[in-house]
């Protein structure tokens, strides 16, 4: 026992330390607005982010989480059980303020001669705030608005270059579905709400399995249908999708790294925690008279195969990218479809580990773009061709990261997608582990095209020397060695994952 | 007499129903962005109708909540609108077209 406690909403402090941060950055810009010091707005949000790391390790290592009978602290539960603290939500805010580190050290180079540097960081930082909200988030009051708060800052990044058509045509395509979808969502919950009578989770699931709900099965049902469209525009998934290669594409490279890594394993916080502490399968099930976990299976197999083949098929890399960022979300949607079967928590956490390596591997590759793009050398295969005679350490991090997507042995990617597929079949799910087998093969393809492109085609034309920026460059070179280091570390950080799916699971 | 729940409910059925159809058929934003305040007040109207019904008052803060968080939607969405019109000299939102698959 500790000699004194910390009161309870302490335990939220890795998104109340961004939050401060992103509020510390405008302060800074506020003291004197003209003059633009950009290495101490980035050292300032790169700062906070790692603060916020520190302290979600921290927690982790001490034990917040843990079951008490296991000499852990337990779950702390925040202002009346609407944020709960528990390894899910750690292990999550873990994933984004890495994410988020590594894109503001990024866009120390990438933004150099915006206009508007504190105000990009701070709206960086208040949408890992909502991110890291969202991972915490336990009521689906709170949800809906850490979903806001991480959305409405991501709109006015993706549109955040003013004078560039691709970018205010990603923002407003991005604007547009999000609004669309989060009506939906909201929809969703106010249904959700009139068949049960409370929003927050707990409360729901005891409603629905002690048969107050039987009446309105139709009613929930049309509500779990909505809420589900609110966790695919989120997490870039079918029928959502149509927004994420054009905002990804158009968006500033660092962001459109911290869109499909960070937002991404956001939105499936939400998802892993409303469906398995919300609505339980079998109870569920009695009273809607269908098993979600039905559509899981068919989102996931389609979101993973159209993701991939409209990866093969592109000129662009950016877009190739957002693509295969779709095609991931296929693979870590398998999370939720397993989740009836009796090893749930295995195909839960293995999504979760998935999502994690997938932070860093992803994050790197589109770092890479974000290089390219800062070079100059242009946006297609052929204009990356040769660019590894000129810059051999920046393509060697890029070969890593996207072997590691595409899953090749020895590297994170392919071994929590090796524990994904095992998992996938113990579970019984044979029609989705034959689908990651076969898009992961297609993958390969797309992959290392880009691979040969940069190592051994000649370059189209002469190209002056490159430079090495040195924010972009130390940033993709930790995401690779990060995606090489986590090997060591895959063991007992899988055992972290699958502890705290079980901890939601039951 | 109170008016039954089930006839709030098919109102704001029927006000999603009109934003939904305004987003799938009407080319300028500007009718977009209120075809989705259509849809959120909907969401509203059910939500405060379900918390007189069960007789709580979550549903009823949580409305205001939402109020607060649409005028914020709509404010980045103008803003965005703004620097779409600067680029683009137009709101219709079939005109940005320097992206396809």
């Amino acid at each position: 026992m500790a000699i004194f406690e910390l009161p309870g909403w302490t335990a939220l402090a890795p998104a109340v330390l961004l939050a401060a941060t992103a509020l510390a950055l405008f302060v800074i810009d506020s003291i004197s607005p003209t003059t633009t010091n950009r290495g101490l707005l980035a050292g300032t949000a790169t700062a906070g982010s790692l603060a916020a790391l520190g302290v979600a390790v921290w927690f982790v290592l001490a034990g917040v989480g843990t079951p008490t009978i296991d000499g852990g602290r337990g779950v702390i539960d925040v202002l009346d059980n609407q944020f709960v603290v528990d390894q899910l939500a750690l292990f999550f805010m873990i994933v984004i303020t890495v994410v988020t580190a590594l894109v503001t050290v990024a866009s120390y180079d990438y933004m150099e001669d915006h206009a508007y540097q504190a105000e990009y960081y701070s709206l960086v930082l208040l949408a890992a705030t909502g991110m890291a909200t969202m991972a915490a988030a336990n009521s689906l009051v709170t949800i809906f608005i850490a979903l806001e708060l991480s959305s409405l800052p991501s709109y006015a990044l993706v549109a955040i270059l003013k004078d560039n058509r691709g970018s205010v045509e990603g923002g407003l395509k991005y604007f547009l579905i999000g609004a669309l979808s989060s009506a939906i969502f909201l929809y969703g919950i106010s249904l959700v709400y009139g068949a049960t009578g409370h929003l927050q989770l707990e409360t729901i699931a005891d409603v629905i399995g002690n048969g107050d709900a039987n009446d309105y099965g139709g009613l929930l049902g049309l509500g779990i249908l909505m809420l589900i469209g609110g966790f695919a525009y989120k997490t870039a998934s079918v029928p959502f999708h149509f927004w994420a290669p054009e905002a990804y594409e158009g968006a500033p490279a660092p962001i459109s790294a911290f869109l499909s890594s960070a937002s991404k394993a956001a939105g499936f916080v939400i998802a892993f925690r409303v469906f398995t502490e919300a609505f339980p399968v079998a109870q569920t099930a009695s009273v809607i008279g269908v098993d979600w976990t039905v559509a899981f299976i068919v989102l996931a197999v389609v979101t993973m195969t159209l993701g991939n083949f409209a990866a093969a098929t592109q000129e662009n890399v950016k877009r190739m990218l957002a693509y295969s960022s779709i095609g991931h979300a296929g693979y870590a949607l398998i999370g939720l479809a397993g989740i009836s079967a009796d090893g749930g928590a295995l195909v839960m956490g293995a999504a979760m580990m998935h999502l994690l390596v997938y932070g860093f591997m992803n994050t790197g590759a589109f770092l890479f773009v974000a290089l390219a793009e800062y070079w100059g050398v242009g946006r297609t295969f052929e204009d990356y061709n040769g660019l590894a005679r000129q810059a051999p350490v920046a393509c060697f991090a890029l070969g890593i990261c996207l072997f590691s997507l595409a899953g090749i042995p020895p590297l994170g990617g392919f071994w929590s997608k090796y524990f994904l597929y095992t998992s996938a079949l113990d579970a019984g799910l044979l029609v989705v582990a034959v689908a990651l087998v076969v898009n992961s093969a297609l993958s390969l393809y797309y992959y290392s095209r880009l691979i040969k492109a940069v190592w051994i085609e000649d370059p189209i034309a002469e190209r002056d020397s490159l430079s090495q920026p040195i924010g972009l460059y130390a940033a993709l070179v930790v995401a690779a060695v990060m995606t090489v280091a986590l090997l060591p570390m895959f063991g007992p950080v899988a055992d972290t994952a699958v502890n705290a799916a079980t901890a939601v699971l039951t | 007499m109170a008016v039954e729940v089930q006839y709030y409910v098919l109102l704001s059925m029927a006000l999603f129903s009109i934003g939904l159809f305004g987003i799938l058929t009407r080319r300028n934003a500007l009718l977009f962005l209120m075809s989705v305040e259509l849809m959120l007040n909907a969401a509203n109207i059910n939500l405060i109708a379900f918390a007189f019904y069960h007789g709580n008052l979550t549903g009823q803060v949580f409305a205001l909540f939402t109020m607060a968080l649409a005028a914020a939607e709509v404010a980045i969405g103008l803003g965005i609108l703004l620097v779409l019109y600067r680029n683009f000299r137009d709101v219709d939102v079939t005109v940005p077209t320097t992206m396809r698959w």
